[in-house]
């Protein structure tokens, strides 16, 4: 499974995208359930968000989904975090 | 997937109207209940502003009102749950967590500067109490303005640091509260740009007015003490030179323009707001350098005046804010020095001001100007 994240707006302004495919990983099996979690939890659209909040895409084996902070899903959060967290 | 259940809609009195209403025409309860009431509001919200009620009320409330803020800071505890354990009420002294510290005193700056400068008594004008949540999420890059509250992250450390620790910041923040209470531009596109845009411009103006100085001697950087050590650059943005603040391999480069050959259309960052907020950013600084003196006098009571005065849509593009500047300058200090300023920089970054000068009533407290 093909879990990629981009985020956009805050602060500053600045998108990070991270992208990560699950196979062969120690984590797979929790990816994969929180990749349905998170899309699941989402929006067909981009929602609204509050002023320099984050806004998230998620796209989970081209299936694409979108959030905003600060209205995440515990599960939303935690993907988010796992695929961004790639790259910090 | 096309019909994922939309468990947490987002609704605050920023939603744009046509998102309101195709949300307000949702099948899922969850969703519809709450656009519908808001858009009930809205409404309720606009006869109001029509039959021109507020300007007389608000006088007439902030009278009443104290001249002191009303603060209260919150421990989010690295959690994202807002608001989180009230560690410092008004009044109270200092605390050992420096944070918390910094956010207090920064949200009385801010309070301060709209009092002092322009008799505004919180970001709505009324009083409102002022709340922070500080240690949100865990090293998180951002701070934001929830539709009720601030709230602040520690940074990662790496590329950014404790986003309490720059006035221009907390300013910039509750400054989106004052806009909106006052002109609620819709957070998309250039009536979004223009939000963030009007959030620095008094960020900045906080910043100098708590430095005392004027346009000259001031650095017109937003964020400067919010990037890390070992950051390549000087900020997040600079309003003298959009484009400039930073070129760094974690961070890129400053993407912003300073002008309208440079205007990025995109999706992304609710169409780039923070992108393209850069234009009206310059426009502001070229009013206030070619002014001089203290930016929140002159530049800052015209902006000002634009955001607060009734007239702008909330659905405002560039032209329709310079006109509205150059209008408001007009009302309040005739067709002199600054009208012909706010005239010249919006034609500097290439938005068209100068359409015939509609007759514009004097906004709150200036002198009448047309119809004496």
């Amino acid at each position: 499974m093909r879990i990629a994240v981009t985020r956009t707006g805050g602060f500053a302004g600045i998108t990070r995208r991270a992208e990560l495919d699950t196979t062969g990983r120690h984590d797979e099996a929790r990816l994969r359930s929180l990749a349905v979690a998170a899309l699941s939890d989402g929006r067909p659209d981009r929602p609204a968000g509050v002023p320099d909040g984050f806004d998230y895409e998620l796209e989970v084996d081209g299936i694409k989904a979108y959030c905003a902070d600060p209205h995440l899903s515990a599960p939303q959060r935690e993907l988010i975090s796992r695929v961004l967290g790639e790259r910090a | 997937m096309t019909n994922v259940p939309a468990h947490r809609p987002v609704f605050c009195p920023i939603v744009p109207p046509h998102l309101l209403e195709s949300l307000a025409r949702h099948e899922d309860p969850e969703v519809h209940v709450p656009a519908r009431y808001t858009l009930e509001l809205d409404a309720v919200h606009r006869t109001r502003r029509r039959i021109g009620a507020p300007v007389a009320v608000e006088s007439a409330v902030a009278e009443a009102v104290a001249d002191r803020p009303n603060r209260t800071i919150y421990d989010a505890g690295h959690e994202q749950t807002l608001p989180g354990a009230e560690v410092r009420a008004e009044g109270a002294g200092p605390v050992k967590d420096q944070p918390v510290n910094h956010a207090y005193d920064g949200l009385g700056a801010t309070f301060e500067f709209y009092l002092k400068a322009y008799r505004r008594h919180s970001v709505d004008g009324r009083g409102l109490p002022l709340n922070a949540s500080v240690h949100y999420g865990q090293g998180y890059n951002n701070a934001f303005w929830d539709g009720r509250q601030m709230v602040f992250g520690d940074g990662d450390g790496r590329i950014f640091q404790d986003f309490t620790g720059s006035v221009d910041v907390i300013g910039h923040e509750l400054t989106h509260g004052v806009t909106q209470y006052s002109a609620n531009l819709q957070y998309f596109g250039q009536s979004g740009a223009l939000n963030e845009s009007v959030s620095d411009v008094f960020g900045s103006i906080i910043k100098q007015y708590a430095l005392g100085q004027t346009a000259d001697q001031a650095d017109w950087l937003i964020g400067a003490d919010v990037l890390a050590p070992g950051i390549h650059g000087v900020a997040l943005r600079s309003m003298k030179a959009p484009g400039t603040a930073y070129d760094d391999p974690a961070l890129g480069k400053d993407p912003q323009p300073a002008t309208m050959d440079g205007y990025v259309s995109t999706s992304q960052d609710n169409g780039g707001v923070h992108i393209n907020s850069g234009i009206p950013n310059h426009a502001f600084y070229l009013v206030a350098a070619t002014l001089g003196g203290h930016s929140w006098e002159r530049a800052g009571q015209i902006w000002y005046d634009t955001l607060t005065g009734g007239r702008l849509a909330s659905d405002a593009d560039f032209a329709d804010f310079a006109r509205a500047t150059a209008a408001a300058a007009h009302a309040r200090y005739g067709d002199g020095e600054e009208h012909q300023a706010v005239l010249k920089a919006w034609s500097q970054v290439g938005v068209a001001a100068s359409a015939a000068l509609p007759r514009q009533a004097a906004p709150e407290g200036a002198p009448s100007s047309s119809q004496g």
